[in-house]
């Protein structure tokens, strides 16, 4: 306690209390995957989501905190590998920071596995001129491959606090705290600060005299892991057991027996005739009922779909993606993929948007800024709007067709990949600008935290009843006033020639696709309704919804689409998507009818 | 690799005792990525996987490159393996 005094008195003395107008503002900077995002949650108590691959954090995130009689604004910035020269736009945002006033102090958190590396950074940060403090994280796993970093050496070759911590469990937290009044602009040589060369050559130097490393590692398990999920013969049969549970849990557990447990139980015999029989009751007035608990009601509808039908589903992708994404399994496709996504003008590094995609279109597509060039960004963009299904169409698919056959579930994946393919094929040939070489590093396999990843899917839960719920309700009042003012018949009359005529589905299916363009979600809950009720064939299910994965994506979709590309682009793409839609959506129809497939 | 030969990160075999020779500072967008992820001159190399895709080991770090990316880094057997 007394030395933590000295030290406090040591840094008063050096430091004179300064009076600010304004918050310290400490920046956490650091290479992608260190646990910048965690050190910031432990910092200020706020949770931005954590995972395990690079590029999870691509904006910045501002939390407030007390630290002592210091009142600090904490900025949690994308992971950096870089930050001079050509930069991706991630990494472009981190140096927005560093180079303005927005950053003070800067916090660089590194993993301690990798102090050659956070050295060659440290070196790049000193340019900065910012008092600097170095928090190695990660010393647990360090120690468990055999790697002890001299904290003590190296915080006096550098000049500046180094403080060693496991941030995920809190350790070091409070060194970190007390440090920074003693933060310091890293000693770097004149050379080093110069060229990448000398950087690397003295970060190489320094990283030698103060860190030990043994042949003993005690994490032989996660490298069996690490091991077999990139090899061919075991990585291959691994991702299809991965397939399958995500089948299991998404498709059926949560798109089958929850739902039928919520929709036909909870809301089909309890909620929805109670609502009925209230309204009847207190306000026995025929628009109202209809309003509210009708065809097109707020409750019969609306909150039905949202609650009983999509909540389940994505609750259950979201609790089974967090999974993936901890566990650093994601990252390890991308090894599987770099061949088939070159001819599409990408490479395996377009695997984390896409795969995210899964999850939600809207997300990834601002995912889409960790990919090297603006050409594969906006490649990546247009395949994500066009073919992947998010996690609440992703169910309905597995629901639906899962039902009636791995066939008509094998025809739709095969359609939309191959659409995908070809589509990408001809955007790599017709836009300009390059591709950029496949250069991912790959987290390592961890076992996910039971604590992180309940608290990720509950926020990403609560972000979904936020986000979906209210638009549902909203689509619903625009469908029950466009019901009522008969433009729904007069919208199923005008996309009768394409939805009856070529795709050959019922004229309901019309508004339904209305429906998913408000939300993906929406629309996939209104098709399994149909479906649900016997109005789908098995070839209409599957047209149906194949043409709903190409189809236009959702309106948050599209403006997270001009937000990244502008207008123009996001008005391009959808010119591009909907024929896309439609004419592959006819040809399938077509072809299914000839052959006389049945499912 | 023989003592003294110098090769790609392709060329090495597994059991070999590796390090990066040469920085590629400007050559390439790639090359200095590469740099940014630690490949710089003295880091030890280990060849984990070829196939489908390569993957290798550069002192603690993992990297997953297409082919054309390894066949441009330059490395030797460690002069005195301890």
């Amino acid at each position: 306690m007394s030395c933590h005094i000295a030290h406090e008195q040591a840094a008063a003395a050096s430091r004179p209390l300064t009076l600010r107008s304004r918050p310290l503002r400490v920046a956490l900077v650091g290479q992608p995957n260190v646990g910048k995002s965690v050190v910031f949650g432990r910092l200020t108590g706020r949770y931005v989501t954590v995972s395990n691959y690079p590029g999870t954090t691509v904006a910045v995130t501002q939390g407030r905190v007390l630290v002592g009689a210091e009142v600090c604004d904490v900025i949690d910035t994308p992971g950096v590998n870089t930050l001079e020269g050509t930069v991706s736009e991630d990494e472009r945002i981190t140096r927005d920071v560093l180079e303005t006033d927005r950053a003070d102090l800067v916090v660089q958190v590194a993993d301690a596995r990798n102090l050659r590396r956070a050295l060659m950074l440290t070196g790049q940060i000193a340019t900065f001129g910012k008092p600097t403090i170095l928090a190695l994280n990660m010393v647990d796993e360090a120690f468990a491959r055999g790697i002890v970093v001299d904290a003590p050496a190296l915080e006096a070759e550098l000049g500046i606090p180094v403080i060693e911590m496991v941030a995920v469990e809190g350790r070091g937290m409070a060194e970190l705290r007390d440090a920074l009044a003693r933060a310091a602009v890293p000693h770097v040589p004149t050379a080093a600060r110069a060229g990448a060369t000398a950087r690397a050559e003295w970060a190489h130097a320094l990283t030698t005299r103060v860190r030990h490393v043994s042949t003993i590692s005690l994490a032989r398990i996660q490298e069996t892991l690490a091991w077999a999920t990139r090899t061919p013969l075991t990585g291959l049969p691994i991702l299809a057991v991965v397939l399958y549970a995500l089948y299991l849990f998404v498709g059926v557990f949560g798109a089958q027996t929850l739902v039928k447990l919520l929709e036909d139980g909870v809301f089909g015999r309890g909620i929805n005739p109670a609502s009925t029989w209230l309204v009847d009751r207190v306000i026995p007035i025929p628009i109202v009922h209809d309003f509210l608990v009708g065809e097109y009601g707020l409750v019969t509808m609306g909150v039905t779909y949202s609650i009983a039908i999509v909540l389940p589903v994505v609750a259950t992708f979201f609790l089974m993606f967090g999974f993936l994404e901890d566990s650093g399994y994601i990252p390890r496709l991308a090894i599987f993929c770099d061949r088939i996504f070159r001819t599409m003008g990408l490479n395996g590094k377009a695997v984390l948007p896409m795969v995210l995609g899964l999850g939600c279109d809207t997300m990834a597509t601002m995912t889409t800024r960790i990919l090297g060039t603006p050409k594969e960004r906006l490649i990546a963009i247009l395949l994500l709007a066009l073919g992947i299904p998010c996690s609440a169409q992703l169910a309905t698919i597995l629901g639906i067709l899962g039902g009636i056959s791995f066939a008509a579930l094998a025809t739709l994946f095969g359609v939309v990949i191959g659409q995908m393919i070809l589509v990408g094929w001809l955007a790599a040939r017709v836009l300009k600008g390059e591709r950029s070489e496949f250069i991912l590093e790959l987290p390592p396999i961890r076992w996910p935290r039971i604590g992180n990843l309940l608290t990720k899917t509950r926020l990403r839960v609560w972000w979904y009843l936020g986000e979906a719920v209210p638009l549902f309700l909203i689509g619903t009042v625009l469908l029950f006033v466009l019901d009522r003012v008969g433009a729904l018949v007069w919208l199923s009359a005008a996309g009768r020639p394409i939805v009856t005529g070529l795709l050959g589905l019922p004229p309901a299916t019309a508004q339904i696709l209305v429906m998913g363009f408000l939300r993906r979600d929406y629309g996939a809950a209104g098709l399994f309704q149909l479906a649900h009720s016997g109005q789908l064939t098995g070839v209409q299910a599957v047209v149906a919804l194949t043409v709903m994965t190409l189809f236009v994506p959702c309106v948050a979709n599209f403006l997270m689409m001009v937000r990244e590309r502008g207008l123009r682009t996001g008005l391009a793409i959808i010119g591009v998507i909907t024929p896309i839609a439609i004419f592959t959506g006819a040809g399938l129809n077509y072809v299914l009818r000839s052959l006389g497939v049945h499912f | 690799m023989d003592v003294g030969a110098q090769g790609v990160v392709v060329d090495i075999v597994p059991g070999d005792n590796v390090e990066n020779v040469e920085s590629g500072e400007g050559r390439s967008p790639s090359a200095d990525r590469l740099l940014s992820l630690g490949v710089t001159p003295g880091a030890r190399v280990t060849m984990l996987q070829r196939f489908p895709g390569i993957v290798f080991l550069c002192d603690q770090t993992e990297l997953a490159v297409e082919r054309g990316v390894a066949n441009a880094v330059l490395v030797r057997p460690w002069e005195n393996p301890s």
